[in-house]
């Protein structure tokens, strides 16, 4: 392998492993606060894309961009509220406490099949607003790089969020000892939905900056909730440190197959890289097993 | 009244708890009619329609068996269900074989891609599990693009079956095919559970720890019930070429193992009925109604799928059922008590001298990080004694109890029980030695009736007789198809130490066994001890935190504090121990 | 301040407290002992709010709280410090003492009363910025007891501070109980060390398999107890 072909992997494939990172983190939150791992983060992502496309017409130059990305976010965060409320309604009553893979899932085919509805069985494509960058001259999306910054801001402000303020402390407290939490009086299902809001914002704004190096479809987020899942297992579930360093290192693997192998087999690289951690540390790489009081 | 297990029943008998045989009648009634109606009546269009309809059903029977009776959880079976149509359709469409060989290969290729589901589900459960078998949905179809050159890529293999449409009384080969492999499958699952297999794969996936306890190898149930879910899904794909005609990748994507999980959602986990309902509602009807708006058909997938789970979420059959039990519930409680056991066996008799050694504990030592659970604990338990094993909390009674049983293993010292070394042996090895346990929460099972919660110990026995075979049937008979919920709380740890008996256990771990217990029931569950030592020769092992219970009823103590023995002998040789006066509260005891 | 009339309550299917009744006056310390099992933990999490009672009335400062969410009755005022040191391992000291005041609206009486929690504990202060796992058991049950001291509630219920310290830990703790309870808060304190815990008392009760069997003034506790197993034998 020539040195740039190595670096556009690297750079390509670091990017793309920051949007795992990023779905990793955003499914992180609302397991360390409720223990629910939400099927549907993948096609919430797309979603974030699919606003860039709607409103792609409408959005000239870089300031109206920038000042849009907090906006898709704040879009992302809505639906995932309403999402997280159907979600933990019949957690309160019921003793089926797997009903979560199912409205998650079912919630995922839904956004898939509104999506179908609105945009037909095609692949939408949105333009970059930034300028591409070189990469040993060689042109490279100027998103790759948007990205991985976006992937870096937003693990140091969820690390401010939860060990700063009351509210951040609170929702790490959740996981750490749920009856300890309720003894203190924290309100555990406000701040469970409050992690589905959190983990909107960061993946609508993920969404939404990597939309022109996406495809923009009705199946394509279930690519992202995969990729998202096995970039946080190889990380350590529930660990946004372990999501930081699983992310890349997914992408680039990924990008190293798609190189070597083939782009079709790129799934299948990233099955077989999740079976492989499973079965030799299903508690990640960077994961430590916590000695959880029963 | 020796013979019978309960108290005579006066009144209303209540609703019968397990209806899969009239749910049977009628599944198969319904799969023969939707196929042969529009044959008979020659209409094309239905009669393909429901013959895909019904071969999805198959598929969905067996995710349900799956799902439920199993406890796996997997997405990924539109990959099996795709793995033999695509094999039979190269070995026939591309290779020109036989399609009775590809079939054959078709069914082998599914079992291997089953136990390729199952290596991950030995390791983890749950959502892992769920995102391996979706991946492995999604990578599927992918696959078959990818290697074109085997598979015909995307084109797919088209395959014409001239002799499977021929007719046969006024109704086409396939048609008959069809509705044989529906029926027989919703049969297969009915019988399934009637079984001693079927009971065990249902409690290893309800509760593993009450499964090792008999002697059931969990790790090897779900590879059997992935083997035998991926062949029967595997026959259900071998009729997808012939009612179709042709094989593309996209006919097995993510989409169809979405439409077998929900399926079994919708119309309700364990119900016989649930995969024709969820089949029906979730496909049937939207491909029916919205056939002009084909992309409003996923949507309808996921709004129903939501909407029934919070709204029914046993799905429509399982509520249904719900209704007709609780409708339907019968006011009475059901009394058990072991004298149909005891009576017949009472033989045993006379007290032998207790010189013979049951466990014998060596320098048991079990950490857990840096804390140390057992230290150093060296214990006798004689043949048929009742030992108490006492202690604070924290004192390593149970742990200790997890040794014996092999939930958990020493990491110096040695186990012996009945003559044979167990400290390396796995908690179904152990089991099998005759040695049972009951639970601090009783495990019984309420989707079965209280004979089969019985049931299951005697489908764990390995040969020892407890009880003549006539007084089994009688206990049978009595109970009927009584719920257990009927069962007051006290008497559900009976259903525990009956279970264990009937496995033919003869040495007994009870860990709690009086928690929950009324006074006039501990009176009761004394006596009870007694018997099961006296009459049955049984060596009980009892943790409880009731003292005067355990002062009572046991020959000897043992007494735990910090992981260490402090006091070990008879009730009134260790009552003056300082470090038994302490678990007291009463500063003047004994 | 608190109440609790004829409750019956359980872990799903098994029943452990049979008709039980309580009441503790504010500034008051009532002991509650029995054998392990006798259903002490299940009472102090049927008042708390873990566990809904079958029957029976929870009353707390003139409001029926009997079947409220443990947050919500936490919020109230009644705050319940579970068994076995339960804090938040992964954070900070202080970030635990916060948190322990997240229902403490007034940051002045916030500051003030985690100023006297480090007067009372002083390694506290010294392993401020600490990870509570880091902390010894006694110093993490110091630290669940001062998670709630700070909330200032009005009435508390403690269930084993002793569990898995060594004895000497305890009278310090016992002693902040006895102070706390002197300005006016009410106090039930589960305890299987009477020795210890019965002189900081100011009544006990004795639990025996999920009932009550006596009630009384603390300093009676031992002639009771004595009555009571001498009629038994």
């Amino acid at each position: 392998m020539v040195l740039d072909e190595l670096a556009i992997i690297v750079v390509r494939g670091f990017g793309l492993g920051s949007i795992f990172a990023l779905v990793a983190m955003s499914m992180n939150i609302t397991y360390n606060a409720s223990h629910i791992i939400n099927f549907a983060q993948g096609n919430m992502f797309v979603l974030g894309g699919f606003l860039a496309f709607l409103i792609a017409d409408i959005l000239v130059g870089i300031p109206m961009w920038i000042i849009m990305i907090p906006v898709a976010g704040v879009v992302l965060a809505a639906i995932m509220t309403l999402q997280g409320w159907v979600t933990l309604l019949p957690l309160r009553h019921s003793v089926e406490q797997h009903s979560w893979l199912i409205t998650t899932m079912a919630v995922s085919i839904m956004i898939g099949a509104l999506m179908l509805i609105f945009q037909g069985p095609w692949v939408s494509t949105v333009n970059s607003p930034l300028p591409p960058f070189m990469v040993f001259g060689v042109r490279t999306p100027a998103p790759y790089a948007a990205i991985s910054v976006l992937m870096f801001v937003w693990f140091f402000g969820l690390r401010w969020f939860l060990s700063k303020t009351l509210t951040g402390l609170a929702i790490s407290a959740l996981s750490q000892d749920l009856e300890a939490a309720r003894a203190a009086g924290l309100k555990v299902k406000r701040l469970q939905l409050l992690s589905f809001t959190i983990s909107g914002l960061v993946v609508g704004s993920a969404g939404f900056i990597a939309a022109p190096i996406i495809s923009i479809a009705s199946d394509t987020g279930i690519r992202y909730v995969l990729n998202g899942f096995i970039a946080a297992v190889v990380g350590g579930f529930g660990n946004n440190l372990g999501a930081l360093i699983g992310g890349p290192l997914v992408g680039i693997v990924a990008m190293v197959a798609t190189y070597e192998i083939g782009g079709q087999y790129q799934t299948f690289v990233s099955l077989l890289l999740l079976v492989g951690v499973l079965l030799l540390r299903p508690e990640g790489i960077f994961g430590r097993t916590a000695a959880r009081r029963v | 009244m020796a013979t019978q297990a309960i108290a005579a029943e006066t009144g209303h008998r209540g609703a019968r708890l397990n209806s899969d045989i009239p749910q049977l009648i009628i599944g198969v009634i319904v799969v023969a009619a939707t196929t042969f109606i529009p044959d008979i009546a020659g209409n094309p269009y239905w009669t393909h329609s429901f013959q895909l309809v019904n071969l999805f059903i198959c598929a969905a029977v067996f995710q349900n068996l799956l799902m439920h009776d199993a406890g796996q959880a997997s997405f990924g079976q539109s990959a099996i269900f795709g793995m033999s149509a695509y094999m039979a359709a190269i070995a026939t469409g591309m290779h020109g074989l036989n399609y009775g060989i590809g079939m054959v290969i078709g069914v082998l290729a599914s079992v291997v891609g089953g136990l390729l589901f199952a290596g991950p589900a030995l390791r983890v459960q749950g959502y892992y599990l769920g995102f391996v078998t979706l991946s492995a949905a999604t990578v599927f179809p992918e696959l078959l693009i990818a290697l074109n050159k085997y598979t015909n890529g995307i084109n797919g293999i088209s395959i014409p079956f001239p002799t499977w449409h021929k007719e046969v009384f006024g109704l086409s080969m396939l048609s008959l095919v069809i509705v044989g492999v529906t029926c027989a499958s919703l049969a297969f699952h009915v019988w399934l559970r009637s079984t001693g297999f079927g009971r065990a794969m249902r409690i290893a996936a309800a509760s593993p720890e009450a499964a090792q306890s008999l002697g059931i190898n969990t790790g090897l149930m779900r590879c059997l019930a992935f083997t035998i879910v991926s062949a029967g899904t595997g026959v259900a794909g071998l009729l997808y070429p012939p009612i179709v005609g042709f094989v593309s990748p996209s006919a097995f994507n993510l989409e169809i193992s979405i439409v077998f999980f929900l399926a079994v959602i919708v119309g309700g986990r364990g119900q016989i009925l649930g995969p024709i309902v969820g089949v029906w509602i979730l496909y049937l009807l939207p491909n029916v109604l919205l056939v002009e708006l084909v992309n409003f058909r996923l949507l309808a997938y996921g709004t129903l799928a939501l909407v029934v789970m919070l709204l029914f979420s046993d799905g429509l059959i399982g509520s249904f059922e719900r209704w007709r039990l609780r409708r339907n519930q019968s006011t009475q409680r059901v009394n058990i008590h072991l004298d149909g056991l005891l009576g017949p066996v009472r033989t045993v008799g006379a007290r032998a001298p207790r010189t013979e050694v049951a466990i014998d504990v060596k320098k048991a030592r079990k950490t857990f990080g840096s804390v140390i659970a057992v230290d150093d604990v060296d214990m006798q338990v004689m043949r048929a004694e009742i030992h108490g094993l006492v202690g604070a909390n924290g004192s390593g009674k149970t742990s200790l109890l997890n040794v014996f049983n092999g939930f958990s293993r020493l990491n110096a010292g040695s186990v012996t029980i009945n003559g044979a070394d167990i400290t390396r042996l796995s908690s179904n090895r152990i089991a099998k030695l005759g040695i049972g346990r009951t639970f601090q929460t009783p495990r019984i099972f309420n989707a079965m009736s209280l004979w089969e919660n019985l049931e299951i110990g005697l489908d764990a026995n390995t040969g020892k007789s407890v009880a003549p075979a006539d007084v089994l049937a009688a206990m049978k008979a009595s109970m009927g198809e009584q719920s257990v919920d009927l069962v007051p709380h006290g008497q559900r740890r009976m259903i525990e130490v009956m279970r264990a008996v009937l496995m033919g256990a003869d040495v007994l771990f009870l860990d709690e066994p009086a928690a929950g217990l009324s006074p006039g029931e501990r009176e009761e569950f004394k006596n009870l001890l007694r018997r099961l030592r006296d009459e049955m020769g049984k060596t009980i092992v009892l943790v409880e935190h009731d003292l005067q219970l355990v002062w009572d009823v046991a020959d000897r103590i043992t007494v735990l504090e910090a992981g260490k023995m402090v006091a070990s002998g008879s009730p009134t040789e260790i009552a003056g121990n300082p470090s038994v006066r302490k678990l007291f509260i009463e500063p003047t005891h004994a | 301040m608190l109440d609790v009339k004829n409750i019956y309550s359980g872990y799903g299917n098994v029943p452990v407290l049979r008709d039980v009744s309580l009441s503790v006056k504010a500034g008051e310390i009532l002991l509650i002992v029995g054998e392990n099992g006798a259903g002490k933990s299940t009472l102090l999490r049927t008042i708390g709010g873990f566990i809904k009672p079958e029957r029976g009335s929870i009353n707390y400062a003139g409001s029926e709280i009997g079947g409220m969410a443990a947050e919500d009755i936490s919020v109230l005022g009644l705050r319940l410090v579970l068994d076995g040191h339960r804090v938040f391992p992964e954070l900070t000291v202080w970030d635990n003492l916060r948190l322990g005041g997240a229902v403490q609206k007034d940051k002045a009486a916030f500051d003030k009363a985690a100023e006297e929690v480090f007067t009372v504990f002083p390694i506290l202060r010294e392993r401020l910025k600490q990870p509570a796992r880091d902390l010894s058991g006694g110093q993490q049950q110091m630290l669940a007891l001062g998670q709630a001291f700070v909330a200032q509630p009005k009435v508390l219920l403690c269930d084993e501070p002793s569990l898995g310290l060594a004895q000497a830990l305890l009278p310090p703790i016992l002693n902040f109980l006895r102070g706390w309870a002197e300005r006016g808060t009410a106090v039930v304190i589960v305890e299987q060390h009477i020795d210890i815990a019965l002189p900081v008392a100011d009544r006990a009760m004795v639990m025996e398999r999920g009932h009550v069997k006596l009630t009384c003034a603390a300093k009676d506790l031992k002639d009771e107890l004595r009555k009571a197993s001498a009629v038994h034998a």
